[in-house]
């Protein structure tokens, strides 16, 4: 009896076992996540329990932890703006260089093309850990410590090679009938770019947009090192400084590291309702 | 130079949209490779240029981090492989429901790394969080494991073990992805042909599925085994006190000491580019073993 005819004897014990890693899998996924929400809504009686075992649902749901944060803490909504316009910062220098970048890429064929791309794998294997040291350096001595500008110039290398691969596939989606059109009619290459190409490409510029956005929200590693000695705090520095020194109490951290997770939140319902919508393909034909 | 200005007028445009990027992105990696060299071999009041080497390599500290690093890599890259490897065989066959399981598997991927580490922190609390009075048995449904409570940011294992629980439970959906990708590839006529010839289900897989996901398991050893070298906010957060290459540069950069930073940079560096050696031979390797035969 081969393991063939094995397998035929016991269909529902293999079908039993794949349900069973699933279900523990989903649970080990799912369970860090709900303790989190669950800690968030906890009430103060269910965290300070005084010698009794903490409880796995808050005794009172209650919502004054995100009423403080949002509404009372002024240092907090404070970060919160500063993480915004670091993020809106890095999406513009990261556009501007990267979606020019990546037409050419998908378009054209010019000599040296292979060390850009050389270039751009490169970059996204570096460590982070290992260019803060000299990234600091320069920028002291070009005088970007401590600005936005400079973190946003930092974050921008992190987002490139995404934003480059990201825009080079919308750009190849994209048929090169139209743009032959519009030279025929007469067109400059770059009115092609600016009236053809880039009102069909947006959508999709978009997706790199959101994920530039995000990476640059929750980026930790470039922001403790160029922003935190200058008192510029992002919503990573302000959880982080509350896990060492600061409120280390477990609602408060559930708290803010949701309030830190909700773009993520966001951009996924967002972009899932978008991509069903097909706008894309309307637009090209 | 009338080369020059035809070659300028014919790609005018692209060099126009391109350079800016190129020279960002090169300038940068020149720059940071460029100071990295130069800072190592700099003097400062302690060391002057090559003392720095030498002042960094043989220090407690460093050689202690530097097994911490081997033991985090060492173990962790492994359990990424065989963690992404179970979940890619679960998602496997298509069953209902399972693209949204997909979605649900890739969640950890999406929640910030900070995040992550501050989850764990809150669970792994000593005396009384959640793990702790689980293993103790505060809960009724569950067995006492351990008589005391585990004071888990203390002690070097327990520090260093959390620290890779997070790691690769965010980096899990990763392996998962390359590895689905590469057993989508292979081909279901191998596998008839297979039959055919009268191999049972080892065989098939010692012989057809083995090495076909040979460069997909590459590839999640080799990318998975660069993020274990470097990685620096699991053990920030979670391990601050046993100390792995990342958080040994920046404790270093912290007291002041560029120049020694600079030089564990470049060890880290180096231990990259040696695994990464190591591990594409390791594969080449084990596809010629599994191809003779």
């Amino acid at each position: 009896m081969n393991k063939f005819s094995f397998r035929f004897c016991f269909p529902d014990l293999r079908r039993g076992t794949r349900f069973f890693f699933l279900f523990t899998v989903i649970v080990l996924v799912l369970l860090p996540l709900f303790f989190m929400v669950k800690f968030s809504i906890s009430d103060r009686s269910s965290i300070v329990t005084g010698g009794a075992v903490m409880p796995l649902w808050p005794h009172h749901v209650s919502f004054q932890t995100y009423r403080y944060f949002l509404f009372e803490n002024n240092d907090f909504i404070k970060t919160m703006f500063n993480s915004l316009q670091l993020a809106c910062l890095t999406i513009c220098f990261s556009m501007i260089l990267g979606a020019p970048a990546a037409y050419v890429l998908s378009r054209f064929h010019i000599p040296g093309k292979i060390f850009f791309i050389i270039c751009l794998i490169s970059v996204r294997f570096f460590p982070d850990i290992c260019s803060v040291i000299p990234i600091v350096k320069i920028f002291i001595w070009l005088g970007l410590y401590g600005t936005f500008t400079g973190a946003a110039l930092a974050h921008t290398l992190l987002a490139l090679p995404y934003v480059i691969f990201i825009a080079q596939g919308v750009f190849e989606s994209i048929p090169a009938d139209l743009e032959e059109q519009a030279t025929v009619l007469g067109a400059s290459r770059m009115r092609v770019f600016t009236a053809v190409i880039l009102p069909l490409v947006l959508p999709g510029l978009a997706a790199a947009a959101i994920y530039t956005f995000l990476l640059s929200w929750d980026e930790f590693i470039f922001v403790y090192f160029l922003l935190k000695f200058k008192n510029i705090e992002t919503v990573t520095l302000f959880l982080k400084s509350n896990l060492t020194d600061g409120m280390r109490q477990e609602n408060f951290l559930a708290a803010i590291s949701i309030l830190l997770s909700l773009p993520v939140i966001f951009f996924t319902f967002v972009i899932q309702r978008y991509m069903k919508s097909g706008i894309i393909a309307g637009a090209i034909k | 130079m009338q080369f020059l200005g035809f070659w300028l007028r014919r790609y005018g445009l692209e060099l126009l949209f391109i350079l800016p990027a190129f020279f960002y992105l090169a300038g940068f990696l020149i720059v940071i490779l460029y100071y990295l060299f130069s800072l190592s071999l700099s003097a400062s009041a302690w060391s002057a240029g090559w003392e720095n080497y030498h002042t960094v390599i043989f220090s407690a500290d460093f050689l202690i981090a530097l097994k911490n690093t081997i033991f985090f890599v060492v173990i962790g890259t492994p359990l990424e492989l065989v963690v992404g490897m179970v979940l890619a065989l679960l998602l496997y066959r298509s069953f209902a429901g399972r693209g949204i399981i997909r979605s649900i598997f890739i969640i950890p991927l999406a929640i910030p790394t900070i995040v992550t580490a501050t989850i764990l922190f809150v669970l792994f609390v000593f005396p009384s969080g959640h793990i702790n009075n689980l293993l103790t048995g505060k809960h009724a449904f569950f067995p006492a494991l351990v008589q005391e409570p585990i004071n888990w940011r203390n002690s070097a294992f327990f520090a260093m073990g959390i620290s890779m629980l997070g790691k690769v439970w965010r980096d899990m959906p990763i392996s998962m992805l390359i590895l689905l990708a590469g057993l989508n590839a292979i081909d279901h006529e191998q596998y008839d042909a297979a039959e055919t010839m009268g191999a049972g289900s080892l065989i098939k897989f010692r012989m057809v599925t083995l090495p076909s996901i040979l460069p997909a398991v590459g590839t999640v050893l080799l990318m998975r085994s660069i993020e274990m070298w470097k990685e620096f906010v699991f053990p920030f957060i979670l391990a601050p006190s046993f100390p792995l290459l990342g958080t040994y540069l920046e404790s270093l950069y912290r007291w002041g000491h560029p120049e020694q930073a600079a030089v564990v940079a470049l060890v880290i560096l180096f231990c990259i580019a040696v695994s990464t050696v190591v591990i594409h031979g390791l594969t080449r390797g084990i596809r010629n073993f599994l191809v003779k035969i």
